[in-house]
């Protein structure tokens, strides 16, 4: 990967409150919002919102569906070629989800042209198109507009046989979860900005943050995989809510199993915590339920909005462990954090070891 | 030394790392600061923490004041305790530190004596706890108990007062459900027998009235 050649700091984050899906509408007042929607049913729409699904899956043909989905956000890094790659990683990320393949992208891209020079959007672009060609997709074009503050993102569109769509909603009991990031990406990128993050751990964060979700996936698919989403805005604990609650399960997750990003745990603890973290706690709280003593840094880390997130998975267990090997030899950092039981549809239970 | 600032307006993570800096001053034994909103409060919260400072945070119009005190530890569990939110995490939890101690209500009386009377008990019993400043980690109702849930049920108020001051009031989902109250509870404070189980086993001193 090229790093941005931009090297002049126009402190792109300078002004922006919420960094990343941590600009996200809080799941409470979404479900509010899109309460008031309803459109007629459409048998070629095998996914909708109700089950607050990554992406929207169209069936064209009994062997062929097309995955849409469009994701942007404000500024989370201040160089501009990586603020872009970070924004179409996260956005490819939704149809990865799915279990797709993407094919085409187009930009959608807000600039304030008056406070920042030109080359600055262009680094953003670059940054994206980066990823998209990477991913195997062709950018087709896009819409700017004149905003306040720059945003940046894609529509994608991805192909995928209809029967071969991964849902939030097909765990079973039993299954084990796989999740294939260190999470920690919202508290990494407050401290970022800080300016407290030291080199390695600086790294870690933007490798995280700029690499896709597609080998995870490709290593993933030949595998029997029940359930799947990404981990974005959310959280940890928010996802994995709502893929219990579309499976009609309880979730146990093993708090202390979770890969956190380095250094994100003592700055947690020390307040930096972005408010979409309290938010999420606020929306979920009452589907969460903590047994033994999670510390509160580890509670605001599971739930931390996480931006470009990973992936998640609910197989039967030998082949969770089989994937999560699989994964861990191709150097991706995936662990097995929770299991699948019967019990109270949607409740998540965050266990902790006894101390 | 103490250091007053103004981080009103700033955007985050300004407001906390601007007190993290001053509190890196060993010199520095209080900072008041104000700030906007209620994410500030609570990072600058966990912040303190890790200097093993007390907080107190007072509201005013518009902005909180928040003072963290290195002199004071020792002396303010209590008042950690009263201005933590009753939020239901793993940390407000545990922020109780001491013997746990959780009330277990299996019917919504108290003894076995005159059903008036031992319904009236139950209500005098929570009511004298709560005055004499007893913190239960959690009042869980099963059975009968979760009568004591029901919207017309005279201990409903003092039940709400516990949880204002961070102790969780839960009742079995099954029970609910069977005395047709499942809809009528609101749905944070219904649990199941896992939880039940945990917070039992979990407690130093369990009471059933």
């Amino acid at each position: 990967m090229s790093t941005g050649k931009n090297d002049k700091s126009h402190k792109l984050t300078a002004k922006i409150k919420a960094a990343g899906c941590a600009a996200k509408i809080s799941a409470g007042e979404l479900s509010q919002i899109v309460r008031a929607l309803s459109s007629p049913p459409c048998p070629q729409l095998l996914t909708g919102i109700d089950n607050f699904e990554d992406a929207a899956v169209y069936k064209l043909t009994d062997e062929l569906a097309i995955v849409e989905t469009v994701d942007f956000f404000p500024p989370v890094v201040d160089d501009p070629f990586l603020y872009g790659r970070i924004a179409a990683v996260n956005a490819l990320s939704d149809i990865y989800a799915m279990g797709a393949r993407p094919i085409l992208a187009l930009n959608v891209f807000s600039f304030p042209t008056c406070d920042y020079p030109i080359d600055v959007a262009q680094e953003i672009l670059r940054g994206g198109a980066e990823a998209v060609s990477e991913a195997g997709a062709t950018l087709g074009g896009g819409h700017s507009i004149q905003g306040p503050e720059p945003l940046y993102g894609l529509a994608v569109t991805g192909l995928v046989h209809p029967a071969r769509i991964l849902t939030n909603s097909g765990a079973r009991a039993g299954d084990l979860l796989v999740l294939s990031k260190p999470i920690g990406t919202g508290v990494g990128l407050l401290a970022l900005k800080a300016e407290l993050l030291p080199d390695a751990p600086r790294q870690a964060l933007l490798d995280n943050l700029t690499v896709l979700n597609n080998r995870c996936l490709q290593i993933a698919l030949p595998h029997a995989i029940h359930a799947a989403t990404d981990v974005t805005g959310f959280g940890l604990i928010g996802h994995l809510h709502e893929m219990a609650e579309a499976s009609r399960l309880q979730v146990s997750l093993f708090a202390e199993r979770v890969p956190l990003l380095p250094d994100t745990y003592q700055l947690a603890e020390q307040g930096f915590v972005p408010a979409g973290a309290y938010a999420n706690r606020k929306a979920y709280e009452s589907s969460v339920c903590f047994i033994n003593e999670v510390e509160t840094a580890l509670a605001d880390l599971l739930f931390d909005p996480q931006t470009a997130g990973g992936l998640l998975f609910a197989l039967a267990p030998p082949e969770a462990t089989e994937l999560a090997g699989e994964l861990r030899q191709a150097g991706i950092q995936a662990s097995v954090v929770g299991e699948f039981t019967p019990g109270q549809p949607g409740l998540v239970e965050v266990i902790a070891d006894d101390k | 030394m103490i250091s007053k600032v103004d981080l009103r307006g700033l955007i985050c993570p300004e407001p906390v790392l601007r007190t993290k800096k001053l509190l890196d001053d060993p010199g520095v034994e209080r900072v008041e600061a104000l700030v906007d909103d209620d994410v500030c409060v609570n990072n600058l919260r966990r912040l303190s923490n890790t200097f093993k400072a007390t907080t107190d945070v007072h509201q005013h119009d518009g902005f909180f004041e928040v003072v963290i005190d290195r002199a004071a530890r020792g002396s303010s569990t209590a008042s950690e305790l009263t201005t933590a939110p009753s939020v239901r995490s793993a940390g407000d939890v545990a922020a109780g530190a001491g013997t746990t101690t959780v009330v277990f209500l299996a019917k919504d009386t108290f003894g076995d004596g005159d059903p008036e009377l031992s319904r009236t008990l139950v209500n005098l019993f929570l009511q004298t706890a709560l005055e004499a400043g007893h913190q239960p980690r959690a009042i869980l109702m099963a059975n009968a108990g979760v009568k004591l849930m029901a919207p017309d049920s005279p201990v409903l108020k003092v039940l709400e007062d516990f949880r204002q001051h961070g102790c969780e009031v839960l009742a079995c989902g099954l029970c609910l459900e069977f005395y047709g109250l499942k809809e009528k509870v609101p749905k944070e404070q219904i649990t199941n027998m896992f939880a039940i189980c945990e917070y039992l086993f979990a407690a130093d001193k369990v009471l059933q009235p």
